[in-house]
């Protein structure tokens, strides 16, 4: 954990880590015998379910819960369904996790993965959504948002992980191949690429451009680059899509070139677990993989009341099983110590003034928490700015008092986007 | 499965450490070196205002957190905070009825019937020492107060003199070395200009206090004084006697950057503490009395949340609507 300064005239600077200078290949971690897989969609009792318990299901085979469902999984490995049953994430949004018993003797795949053409957006949707890297095919099918520039990520949007930059620089011909592909595909003219500014190797992505990101924390986050590398500003409460804007993860697109080179679906996901005690490992495991196995094969002791964060330290989620499955949005995992945890406070604001200061986005943060510790959601909306946070989480970081500013605000979002759907 | 209990929670995840202990223990040591240089100077007495006042502070808070059912806020240094700025305000000769009455008002008045900390809407030192001063007017009198004293340098509160008698009768008696090498005669903590300065650089460095404030409040001082002495040398004292005198240095430093009484946007900062230099010069130039000081960032206070409107244009909106 970065303390603050002794000296603290100016306000903290994070700096991004950067990536090791020789870059292995990632560990590989066996696909182990049971996997789980999220699907973003509550199961409905009064419906047939399309999948039931003791199903064969192929490698690489698409589920989905109903026939009129539109969001889907697949199967990252052949074997039998255990079960599946609800998963509620933090903010209580009700998914189904799918557990399949992996049958190791079964080399079965799916009668591929019918390789959509290289020009329709919509059947790469019907089945490619689920790549490592999460690639946004729903966004880039969708009719109504119409895409001009696709970002593609070689820079890590929190601190510690290293995952993206690893990725784009390692693979970097799959990332052109998976670029090209990708135009394609979807017909957007203009394609950047973040990169680190000081990273010290060479590097060139022919046609696409290279965008230099500085490395302060938030400079990589989108609303950052696109303020300051697109010229574009982000309107308050909306997406980058919605100013034609797309990001896109760099193993994204090489998990897409190898899903064209091999014809088949590809199912590894890299990522960096980060210990206790600060080592890095970098590894490669399928999709669905529970982590307790990937801590296992580090001897990564998990204890009670320690916490297992998914993402970074300033935006990741907190999960509450050590078997949580690794997902294709997962790039860093961090272990961190029950003893490290800082403490919170209910503490009231006392007006100190860092917030405002760290505040990248310029919102009075003090006098937003005054509206939102009283659920005054419309208010803190039209006044204080809430829509305007790119929730970078400076601001709960460095506040005196400890008050939890940033979770007030996810809150507040949260509570607001509820209203305003139930009005 | 195991069942390993985990800690969930929302991002982030981190802290930089920092607390409301820590920023009120590091301004109590930023008092330290003018406090201890008081106490040396006045004596036993001055040792007796300042812990009596700390001590009393304290313990209102603690009365009103049992009074009030609520968790014990004590732990903070808060109220500590409050009772060493209100301590070293007073004459080193005050009796204990006269402080145990001030850090009640600072304190109680001051601070918790507003909800504590972080919701007073002035600073409850000056809270405490305006009530005083209304009060009890005669026992602000410096000179009255350290008669028995016997110092080795003129033995007439600067301010005072100046205004009853003066700038040209005055003038050569307060060479500005001796006032911020704490030559003069005030209230504990207020005479040893150097100690004062050297502990406001510290928390401005420490990030405690927010440096804008301090800047602006001493050029407001030093412009409007020297305007006055440039239009009447005869009667209007120059700046730096202004600002080595009096509450002038604890009130840059100390007293008007106190946070929740504060603004906290940039350029509101700058107005605020501008004017706070000008209405105290005012309040000396014209005012009824010789030392406006506590007035002065009372009536600040009061402007703040209208100065604190003034807001930076918000990243993702057109126009600003402050």
């Amino acid at each position: 954990m970065i303390k603050r300064s002794f000296f603290s005239l100016s306000q903290p600077r994070l700096a991004y880590d950067l990536l090791e200078p020789d870059l292995k290949e990632p560990e590989s971690i066996p696909v182990p015998a049971i996997l789980s897989v999220l699907l973003p969609e509550p199961i409905d009792n009064t419906k047939q379910a399309l999948i039931k318990k003791g199903d064969a299901v192929k490698k690489g085979e698409k589920l989905k819960l109903y026939d009129d469902s539109t969001a889907y999984t697949t199967s990252p490995v052949a074997g039998t369904i255990k079960l599946f049953d609800s998963y509620s994430d933090d903010f209580g949004n009700i998914a189904t996790f799918i557990t399949i018993k992996a049958d190791p003797t079964q080399v079965s795949e799916a009668n591929t993965i019918n390789l959509p053409p290289m020009d329709d957006i919509k059947l790469a949707d019907q089945f490619l959504r689920k790549l490592p890297g999460a690639p946004p095919f729903e966004i880039l099918a969708n009719d109504e948002i119409k895409i001009t520039t696709i970002v593609i990520t070689g820079t890590d949007t929190d601190l510690l992980s290293t995952t993206n930059q690893f990725v784009s620089l390692k693979y970097m011909d799959e990332v052109k191949e998976g670029a090209k592909i990708l135009k394609k595909l979807t017909q957007v003219p203009k394609f950047c690429i973040t990169i680190p500014e000081n990273l010290d190797t060479k590097v060139s992505f022919d046609t696409i451009e290279v965008l230099k990101i500085s490395n302060t924390y938030p400079s990589t986050l989108p609303a950052m680059i696109m303020k300051d590398h697109l010229n574009t500003v982000m309107s308050a409460g909306q997406t980058p899509e919605d100013s034609g804007i797309c990001f896109i993860r760099a193993e994204a697109l090489v998990s897409l070139a190898r899903t064209y080179k091999t014809k088949k679906a590809v199912f590894d996901k890299v990522l960096t677990i980060i210990s206790k005690n600060g080592t890095r490992h970098r590894i490669r495991a399928t999709i669905g993989t529970p982590l307790s196995k990937i801590f296992a094969r580090f001897n990564i002791n998990i204890n009670e009341q320690d916490r297992i964060i998914i993402g970074g330290p300033m935006r990741g989620v907190a999960t509450y099983t050590p078997h949580h499955p690794v997902l294709a949005d997962m790039d860093t995992v961090i272990i961190q110590d029950r003893d490290i945890i800082p403490q919170l406070s209910d503490y009231p604001c006392v007006n100190c003034g860092k917030c405002i200061r760290i505040c990248p986005a310029n919102i009075p943060v003090n006098m937003l928490v005054r509206y939102l510790e009283v659920d005054q959601y419309e208010n803190a909306a039209d006044k204080f700015d809430l829509e305007s946070c790119i929730d970078c989480g400076l601001c709960a970081y460095v506040c005196t008092a400890r008050i939890p500013l940033h979770q007030y605000i996810r809150l507040g979002k949260h509570e607001l986007l509820t209203l305003r759907a139930d009005a | 499965m195991t069942s390993t209990k985990l800690t969930v929670s929302h991002a982030p995840f981190w802290h930089d450490g920092d607390s409301l202990f820590q920023m009120n223990l590091n301004i109590i040591l930023a008092l330290l070196p003018a406090t201890i240089f008081g106490i040396i100077q006045f004596g036993a007495p001055a040792l007796g205002v300042v812990a009596l006042s700390i001590s009393t502070a304290m313990f209102w808070e603690f009365a009103m957190n049992l009074i009030s059912k609520k968790a014990l806020t004590i732990g903070d240094l808060d109220s500590a905070v409050i009772g060493m700025i209100f301590g070293i305000m007073l004459p080193a000769t005050s009796p204990w009825w006269f402080v145990v009455v001030g850090t009640f008002v600072a304190v109680v008045i001051g601070k918790m019937i507003f909800g504590g900390i972080g919701a007073n809407p002035f600073n409850p030192a000056l809270i405490g020492m305006a009530v005083l001063m209304l009060s009890w007017k005669v026992m602000f009198d410096f000179d009255a107060a350290y008669v028995n004293y016997d110092f080795g340098f003129t033995a007439l509160a600067p301010l005072a003199a100046l205004k009853f008698k003066g700038a040209a009768a005055i003038a050569g008696l307060f060479p500005w070395e001796n006032l911020i090498m704490g030559k003069q005669v005030g209230a504990i903590g207020s005479t040893f200009g150097l100690g004062i300065i050297l502990g406001g650089i510290y928390l401005i460095l420490r990030g405690y206090i927010r440096w804008e404030i301090c800047a602006s409040f001493i050029i407001g001082i030093l412009l409007t004084a020297f305007c006055f002495h440039q239009a009447n040398p005869a009667t209007y004292g120059g700046p730096l006697l202004h600002l080595f005198s009096g509450y002038t240095l604890l009130g840059a430093f100390f007293l008007s950057t106190e946070n929740s009484s504060s603004p906290v946007n940039k350029i509101p900062m700058f107005l605020y503490g501008f004017f706070a230099g000008v209405m105290i010069i005012l309040m000396r130039n014209i005012g009824a009395y010789s030392d406006g000081t506590v007035l002065a960032i009372l009536l600040l206070n009061l402007v703040n949340p209208l100065l604190d409107a003034i807001r930076p244009k918000v990243l993702g909106k057109g126009a600003n609507n402050a």
